[in-house]
C-alpha cells in the first residue's frame, strides 16, 4: 500500500501516513474552508489501511489549531482506527503532542482520550 | 454542502432507520434489533456532540486569547513607532534651531554688531546675543510641536486612505 503524503499549507496540516512503518502523522493547523474535501482522501486511505494494518500503528498528532469541522474529522479518524484493536496481534497507539504553553491543546487531547477507546498518550512537544 | 457532508455517516444511519420504519410485517425482535442500532447511533452522536462542543469552545477561547495578545502587541508597536517619530522630529527641530541660531549669531557678529556698538554701546549687543541664546530652547519646542502636529496630520491622512 502506498503512503499518503499531503503537504502543509496555511490552512491545512501536513499528512504523512506511512503504511510500511505504520506511523501516521498529522502536523500543523487545520482550518480548511472545506474540511470534507480535505479529509475525504485521508479517511479513504485509513479505510484501506485498516484492511491490512501494520503490526504496530502509531498516530502522531501535532496540531496547533483546528476548526470545529476538523475536530469532527479527527474524531472520525480515531473511530476508524479503533477497528485495528479488534484484529489479533495488532497494536495501535495515539500520541497527542502539544506545546508546553498550549494548555488548550492538552485539554483537547484529554477530551479525545475520554471519547475514544484507544491507547492515548498526551506528550509535551519540546 | 460541507456541513452536510461531514455528517454523512450519521445521515446515512438516519435514512436507514427511516426506511426500516416504512417496512411492513416485521417481528418484535426485528424492531428490537433496529431500536438497539438506533440507540447505539444516538449515543454515538451525543458523545460526539459533547466532545466537539467542548473542543470548539476551547478553541474559541484560544482564538480570543490570541486576538487579545495581538491587540496588545499592536498597541505596544504603535507606542514604539510614536516614540521613534517623536525622537526623530525632536532631533530635526534641534538641528534646524541650532543652524538658525548660528546664522543669526554670525549675522549679528559680522554685520549688525559694529553698528550697535557704534550707536548704543557694548552691553546692547551683549543683551541681543543673550536674547538669541535664551530663545533657542522655546524656539526648538515650538518647532518640535509644529512638526509633530504635521506628522500626526499626515499619518491620519495615510490611515484614512
Amino acid at each position: 500500500m502506498e503512503s499518503l503524503i499531503i503537504k502543509k499549507t496555511k490552512q491545512t496540516p501536513e499528512i504523512n501516513f506511512n503504511a510500511q512503518s505504520g506511523v501516521l502523522e498529522i502536523k500543523g493547523r487545520s482550518i480548511p474552508e472545506n474540511s470534507f474535501e480535505f479529509y475525504t482522501p485521508v479517511l479513504s486511505w485509513i479505510d484501506q489501511y485498516i484492511k491490512k494494518p501494520n503490526e504496530n500503528t502509531i498516530i502522531k498528532v501535532y496540531l496547533e489549531y483546528f476548526n470545529t469541522s476538523s475536530s469532527k474529522f479527527i474524531l472520525e479518524i480515531f473511530k476508524k482506527l479503533q477497528k485495528i484493536q479488534n484484529i489479533d496481534n495488532k497494536n495501535i497507539l495515539i500520541e497527542w503532542y502539544y506545546d508546553k504553553n498550549d494548555e488548550e491543546m492538552m485539554e483537547t487531547g484529554k477530551d479525545y482520550k475520554d471519547v475514544t477507546e484507544l491507547p492515548f498518550e498526551i506528550i509535551i512537544n519540546e | 454542502m460541507s456541513e452536510i457532508n461531514i455528517y454523512q455517516r450519521e445521515l446515512d444511519n438516519l435514512e436507514q432507520s427511516k426506511l426500516f420504519l416504512k417496512k411492513r410485517n416485521l417481528t418484535s425482535s426485528e424492531y428490537r434489533i433496529e431500536l438497539e442500532k438506533l440507540i447505539e447511533n444516538y449515543e454515538d452522536i451525543v458523545s460526539q456532540s459533547k466532545v466537539i462542543t467542548k473542543i470548539s469552545d476551547r478553541l474559541q477561547k484560544k482564538l480570543d486569547q490570541t486576538n487579545e495578545k495581538l491587540y496588545n502587541r499592536n498597541i505596544q508597536l504603535q507606542d514604539t513607532i510614536d516614540e521613534l517619530t517623536k525622537t526623530k522630529i525632536s532631533r530635526k527641530a534641534t538641528t534646524i534651531v541650532f543652524i538658525v541660531a548660528i546664522i543669526l549669531f554670525l549675522i549679528l557678529e559680522s554685520i549688525i554688531e559694529p553698528y550697535i556698538e557704534k550707536f548704543t554701546g557694548f552691553y546692547t549687543a551683549l543683551f541681543i546675543k543673550l536674547g538669541i541664546a535664551l530663545l533657542i530652547k522655546p524656539a526648538e519646542m515650538l518647532l518640535e510641536h509644529s512638526l509633530l502636529k504635521k506628522a500626526r496630520k499626515e499619518k491620519l491622512i495615510v490611515t484614512e486612505t
